[in-house]
């Protein structure tokens, strides 16, 4: 199993950061950063008015990286593609309550959990020492391979280049989320570039 | 394929173009539309304080009815359809396992 944290600070408040880190799958200008991303849908969707708490669940269709051989073919059919790549859904539930100002997001894969369960948690917060100006980011992935005893070797590999893979991913997540706030910032200030 | 109308016909998987899937194609206007609605809402109301009302459950009805239509994968269509009557979505834990420390770790 791999368990890695990263921490990020946004330099621009709450608000902005975590409508940006809605559109990041969905912003046209991010297709080609985060291009591992074939599709997104919201799957639930809630919101408490009285409390203002938003509930949303998405599915996150993704191509993984070109699979070893020897796991190809534990694949199911569905999930194959000819360059080796597996599709996998994921589910990102994510729970925003506004009067607190706390984000949380969980994505975990519904696809291949035969083979490998990811998961990880992200949370965005006020920063303590600028709480209206500055937001803190957190993020906690776990990575784990399920035990196919004979191929344990194999299975160390996939959990380090998924882990190393999601490391990337996380950093180009990162670069889309601070350019959307860029984006959000100048057309608050009623000067919207024509292009993100 | 995972999703999508069309099953490959052949035992060949389909090529990685039909990753967007059937189900996107015939939602994708009505998905655009919630979007836009939601983007506006949660900038310049939720997240500033205004949150007693939802402005975009009109475009989300008209979008879950196309997802429930069109969604054909099992697993996200059993969440899809969980949506309406099961509240307990929302729980973050369902099978949490990983409360580890931070460090990398066997």
């Amino acid at each position: 199993m791999v368990v890695y944290t990263q921490e990020h600070v946004y330099r621009h408040p709450w608000d902005r950061v975590t409508a940006a880190a809605w559109r990041k799958f969905t912003d046209p200008a991010s297709r080609t950063a985060l291009s591992h991303v074939a599709d997104v849908h919201t799957l639930q969707r809630r919101v408490d008015t009285d409390a203002g708490r938003l509930h949303a669940a998405r599915s996150i269709t993704v191509r993984s990286p070109p699979l070893p051989f020897i796991l190809r073919r534990l694949l199911p059919a569905a999930a194959a593609s000819p360059s080796g790549a597996a599709i996998c859904h994921c589910v990102e539930t994510s729970v925003v309550d506004a009067p607190r100002r706390a984000m949380d997001i969980v994505v975990r894969n519904v696809s291949l959990r035969g083979i490998i369960e990811v998961e990880e948690r992200s949370t965005f917060r006020p920063h303590p020492d600028r709480p209206d100006d500055w937001t803190q980011f957190r993020q906690e992935t776990t990575i784990r391979c399920r035990p196919l005893a004979k191929l344990a070797a194999v299975a160390e590999k996939v959990e380090t280049r998924c882990a190393e893979r999601f490391l990337q991913n996380s950093a180009k997540g990162r670069e889309v989320v601070e350019r959307i706030c860029r984006y959000l910032e100048a057309e608050a200030a009623g000067a919207a570039p024509s292009a993100v | 394929m995972v999703f999508g109308r069309s099953k490959p016909s052949s035992s060949t998987p389909s090529p990685e173009a039909s990753t967007s899937s059937a189900s996107a194609a015939a939602c994708s206007e009505l998905r655009a539309a919630y979007h836009e609605c939601f983007n506006r809402w949660y900038a310049d109301k939720f997240a500033k304080g205004q949150w007693n009302k939802d402005d975009c459950a009109a475009d989300w009805h008209k979008y879950r009815a196309c997802l429930e239509e069109h969604l054909e994968d099992k697993h996200l269509r059993q969440i899809l359809l969980e949506s309406e009557t099961s509240p307990s979505y929302a729980q973050l834990d369902p099978n949490s396992s990983s409360r580890q420390g931070s460090a990398p770790s066997k």
